[in-house]
């Protein structure tokens, strides 16, 4: 079974448009892409979509009473409400360093969550 | 509580009663529904002190104009409040509009404005060489102005509580209290009773319906919503003086004007409404406004606009103030239907106000000279206007000076924290004493800025801070909190 | 004369701190960044999500990481940095810079040279004059990504955005992760402001309602925001009659542009452009004052950081060469000059002392296969299509220039093929 999908790449601010060609769930041929990224995007896509989460937690005696944190590597795109209230929870105490490990393997994704930021 | 004179109101009629009465020995109480000062017409109006030449001779408009100019120019220096003396023209562009002005002259010369004349419109673009060449001639009047009216107001309240009375605000006048001659006894508001033998109705749109709890009925307040365009302050120099198209049927027409601050600002429209709170801009008004402006300056720069806003002005159907002590019951003043000319004739309303009392109500209330009272009032600091000398010896003495909140309008912490002091506290308020957040990003920038610091300073937690009171909370809730609980429900 | 400053820049975010590397690298010795805020990185600190950096650090970084690597070299470079530090006032003739601190006072700064490096801000509601009420909830993009990322409170419950600027899309998606609705975002023109990748990830992803050629019509409530009016616009973007239509909200957030900050630019009487709304500069990032040299979205509003840095480091660099008394006070100005669909560009003089980029946007999108030019026969490029929400560059060779003594303009385009 033959099937046209349509994808904007996000890997890069160009956004190319992406016409994806499936055959039988498989990516067979990928168009519209300017560089190798979007071919990958659009197999990343179709069979296990990913995206950065990115957003902060509490920090008790901090510069600041939030943290900027992100997802180290892009995490699976239909665990990131999962993931965004298991970050609510959290409350980290400062100092906090950029890059520390804050979550080990959120929510069973074997993606960690770290500080974005250095905060005293 | 027990107070000699109640004030409904504190705009600029009110807060301007309040500081005449504070001259003598009384205990005066000052009740305004809104969280800050001014809300009303007094907040959105043309800031203009008018020279007097267009009201009718033999009105109380004719009558309070021109001595309230004169009272203004000293005031001004006595309380400390920004003042442009800039002088006004009314443009006349046909033959028609001439003979208007020479009527405005005539009507000038008899309600005694100094210095009045016709000008040529050549003569009157060596000096403003923006506006319309189609301008065939002008009436100058030398002693106009544009005030700060934002600091008119709280200089004139602040000066009253310098000198004893005492401002209630959030409190909202519910009715009147009688007692059983059927004389006035007080009021009842949201925050309790306030107990008085003396009520002065200073309540603005508002006054009719006050007026009708006292018994009078003789007059009407027309709610009439004025549009305004505001432009940034980079159009500073554009056009000097107050600009006035020739009046109609429906107000002064559409004015172009350069604030005390240096932002060029046009309006008003004139619409009649039913909902004296309704301050919403509308699509129409606001191109009615713009019209008006480029009819009197033709690059009028439309596209250095800022904000829009609207005021609501106490109409009244006998286009006259409503001034009197009523006979019953015994006690109520009526200072109502105060519009233009009113904030120019507020001083002298306020003095005349003083000989009411002192002459219709002898029996309840005695005026004796408070030999204490203090006539200055100084202003919160303006960092913006001052030398390098003024802001060096500022920041040493506070260092909280040396802390800019509004970038706009260069307004430091130290400014802030006064206002505060003085008894700001929502963001308007703040922005009302220490113009952070009037500038070309409105707040954009120091909004935040001026939460925290109200948050701080008040102890109270940042989501609980208003816009200007009542629900204009800005924020709903701290983010994570928000997202756990939402899950929740 | 309290100091010896060479290079002096006003403003901490990525051009500051890159200016600050570039003076530096090119040997001045003594480098200040003033910084307002009590923190190094300007609206980056803030700007949480990833995607900053992948040409110059070939991965995408969120913007504090971003702008902790630069602050990283800029201190190894030996920067000098004074942040809780504003600048008041830059005065014409002397080019004395007037700060003030709460520990320090007020301070007069005489640097050799200075680079302008203040950012931009957002364009206000005020600007688009919507009718309506002035109720609470009403927050550019910028200052609601503040209350959120800074000060972790939200600005409201369900929000609906005006303007497809990217900081407008971000923040779509930044306020549903945080749990609230975001009922749709409104553009008038008909094309996206922001980029196309942000239309998916931010809107897409989550089902968010993109409206081209709609906009806000009337603001409701008095305390609070209660709704917004929203209506269909024409191509002359006038409000198409029985389009509208009422929406329940109690937050209008407004990603409708951004400005260049130019307060003090315009206090020191440096000449503005009145199209990109920043100072008027040449290839070395060179204002109309020799000694004042600019860079980043002070400027020309960029779409990437990476360009802001970029610029930053000539800027710094140049300015570096001016304070050495190295840059010619009679350097060649060639003027540049845009084409019909070029809405604007920077910078708007060549020099020919160095290779040089212009930047430029269009004015309406060309959805087809086009070519960008600088005349004469200096550049070509072609472009598979031409967007007003994405930068276009023209590259200029120093030697091309130099090659043409007698060159008296240089025209940028872009053309469909």
């Amino acid at each position: 079974m033959s099937e046209e999908r349509k994808f904007i790449c996000v890997s890069c601010p160009l956004g190319c448009g992406l016409n994806v060609t499936l055959e039988n769930g498989e990516v067979v041929n990928v168009t519209g892409n300017t560089c190798p990224r979007g071919a990958a995007y659009a197999k990343t896509e179709v069979s296990d979509p990913r995206r950065v989460f990115a957003s902060t937690v509490r920090v008790s005696g901090g510069k600041l009473p939030v943290c900027p944190i992100r997802s180290k590597t892009p995490a699976p795109k239909a665990k990131l409400k999962e993931i965004a209230r298991a970050v609510a929870e959290l409350n980290v105490k400062a100092p906090i360093k950029i890059g520390q490990v804050l979550i080990h393997n959120v929510c069973g994704t074997d993606v960690d969550i770290v500080a974005s930021r250095d905060l005293n | 509580m027990n107070y000699d004179v109640i004030i409904i109101g504190s705009g600029v009629t009110g807060a301007g009663i309040a500081r005449e009465l504070s001259k003598y020995k009384l205990k005066i109480a000052v009740l305004d529904k809104a969280s800050e000062l001014p809300s009303g017409a007094s907040r959105a109006n043309s800031s203009m002190i008018h020279g007097g030449f267009d009201d009718k001779p033999g009105t109380m408009k004719a009558k309070f104009c021109v001595p309230g100019n004169k009272m203004w120019h000293s005031l001004v220096k006595e309380l400390d409040i920004d003042f442009n003396h800039c002088g006004s023209y009314v443009c006349a562009f046909n033959d028609d509009e001439v003979k208007h002005l020479e009527k405005l002259l005539e009507q000038g010369k008899i309600n005694g404005v100094p210095g009045i004349e016709i000008v040529s419109g050549d003569k009157m673009r060596e000096k403003e060489p923006n506006v319309s060449k189609d301008i065939v001639a002008a009436l100058w009047s030398p002693e106009a102005g544009i005030i700060n009216n934002f600091e008119a107001v709280n200089a004139l309240i602040e000066s009253a509580k310098i000198n004893g009375a005492e401002l209630f605000l959030e409190t909202l006048v519910t009715g009147l209290l009688f007692d059983e001659k059927n004389n006035i006894r007080g009021v009842t508001t949201n925050k309790g009773e306030f107990l008085a033998p003396v009520v002065i109705n200073a309540g603005g749109t508002h006054s009719g319906e006050i007026s009708k709890w006292a018994g009078d009925t003789s007059f009407k307040i027309i709610p009439t919503k004025g549009e305004y365009l505001l432009l940034d302050r980079t159009t500073q120099g554009f056009i000097h003086s107050f600009l006035f198209s020739c009046p109609s049927k429906a107000g002064k027409g559409i004015t172009v004007l350069q604030t005390a601050e240096g932002n060029l600002m046009s309006g008003p429209t004139a619409t009649e409404q039913e909902d004296p709170e309704d301050r919403a801009t509308t699509p129409e008004g606001l191109a009615e406004v713009l019209k008006g402006a480029r009819r009197l300056v033709p690059d009028f720069p439309v596209r250095l606009n800022i904000t829009t806003f609207a005021g609501v002005r106490a109409n009244t159907e006998s286009g006259d103030f409503e001034i009197k002590a009523l006979k019953t019951p015994r006690g109520f003043v009526n200072v109502a239907g105060i519009k233009s000319p009113g904030f120019t004739s507020s001083p002298a309303i306020a003095a005349y106000v003083a000989d009411l009392l002192k002459e219709e109500l002898a029996d309840r209330i005695t005026l004796t000279p408070n030999e204490k009272f203090i006539p200055e009032r100084k202003g919160i600091p303006r960092f913006l206007y001052l030398n390098m000398e003024e802001r060096e010896e500022l920041v040493k003495k506070d260092p909280a000076y040396a802390q800019i909140v509004c970038r706009c309008e260069t307004v430091t912490e130290g400014q802030v924290l006064e206002a505060i002091r003085r008894g700001a506290r929502t963001i308007t308020a703040v922005k009302m004493m220490t113009r952070a957040g009037t500038g070309r990003c409105q707040g954009g920038f120091c909004c935040p800025r001026v939460a925290e610091i109200l948050s701080r300073e008040l102890n109270i937690p940042l989501d609980e801070i208003t816009r200007h009171g009542g629900e204009s909370k800005l924020l709903v809730g701290k983010t994570k909190e928000f997202l756990l609980n939402k899950g929740a429900e | 004369m309290n100091n010896n400053i060479d290079v002096l820049i006003i403003g901490a975010g990525p051009a500051g701190v890159a200016a600050g590397i570039g003076a530096k690298k090119e040997g001045a010795e003594r480098v200040v960044v003033l910084e307002r805020d009590w923190d190094l990185g300007g609206i980056l600190q803030q700007c949480i999500h990833p995607g900053f950096g992948l040409r110059t650090f070939r991965e995408e970084l969120t913007g504090p990481e971003y702008m902790h690597r630069f602050i990283q070299q800029a201190h190894e470079a030996g920067v000098e940095f004074r942040t809780n530090t504003m600048v008041f006032q830059i005065d014409k003739d002397t080019n004395a810079v007037w700060t003030m601190n709460k520990e320090r006072g007020i301070e007069c700064l005489n640097p050799k040279s200075i680079v302008l490096t203040m950012g931009c801000r957002e364009r206000p509601a005020g600007a688009i004059r919507i009718p309506g009420t002035r109720p609470a909830g009403i927050y550019t993009a910028g200052t609601a990504q503040r209350f959120v990322n800074m000060e972790g409170y939200m600005p409201g419950k369900r929000a609906v955005i005006l303007g497809s600027g990217d900081i407008g899309l971000i923040m779509a998606r930044r306020m549903i992760w945080e749990g609230a609705e975001v009922e749709g975002v409104y553009e008038v023109m008909s094309w996206p402001g922001g980029l196309r990748r942000n239309i998916a990830q931010c809107l897409d992803d989550y089902g968010i309602p993109f409206h081209l050629q709609t906009t806000v019509m009337k603001i409701h409530g008095a305390d609070r925001l209660e709704g917004v009016t929203v209506a269909k616009v024409d191509d002359k973007m006038t409000p198409i009659k029985g389009t509208e239509r009422y929406v329940p909200c109690d937050t209008l957030l407004l990603a409708i542009g951004l400005i260049p900050e130019n307060e003090l630019s315009r206090m020191a009487g440096i000449d503005i452009h009145p199209v990109t709304g920043g100072p008027v500069v040449n290839d070395l990032l060179q204002t109309s004052n020799p000694a004042v040299f600019a860079a980043g979205n002070v400027v020309i509003v960029y779409d990437l950081v990476d360009n802001v840095s970029d610029e930053g480091l000539i800027a710094g660099a140049n300015a570096a060469k001016f304070a050495a008394g190295k840059i010619s006070p009679n350097v060649k100005r060639i003027p540049v000059k845009g084409g019909e669909n070029v809405r604007l560009y920077s910078p708007q003089f060549v020099t020919g002392e160095a290779d040089t980029i212009i930047y430029m946007r269009v004015t309406h999108p060309i959805e087809q296969a086009c070519k960008v030019i600088a005349e004469p026969g200096l550049y070509t490029q072609r472009l598979r299509y031409a967007r007003p929400g994405e930068m276009n560059e023209v590259r200029i060779k120093a030697a091309d220039i130099q090659a043409k003594p007698d060159l008296k303009e240089i025209t940028v385009d872009i053309q469909p093929l």
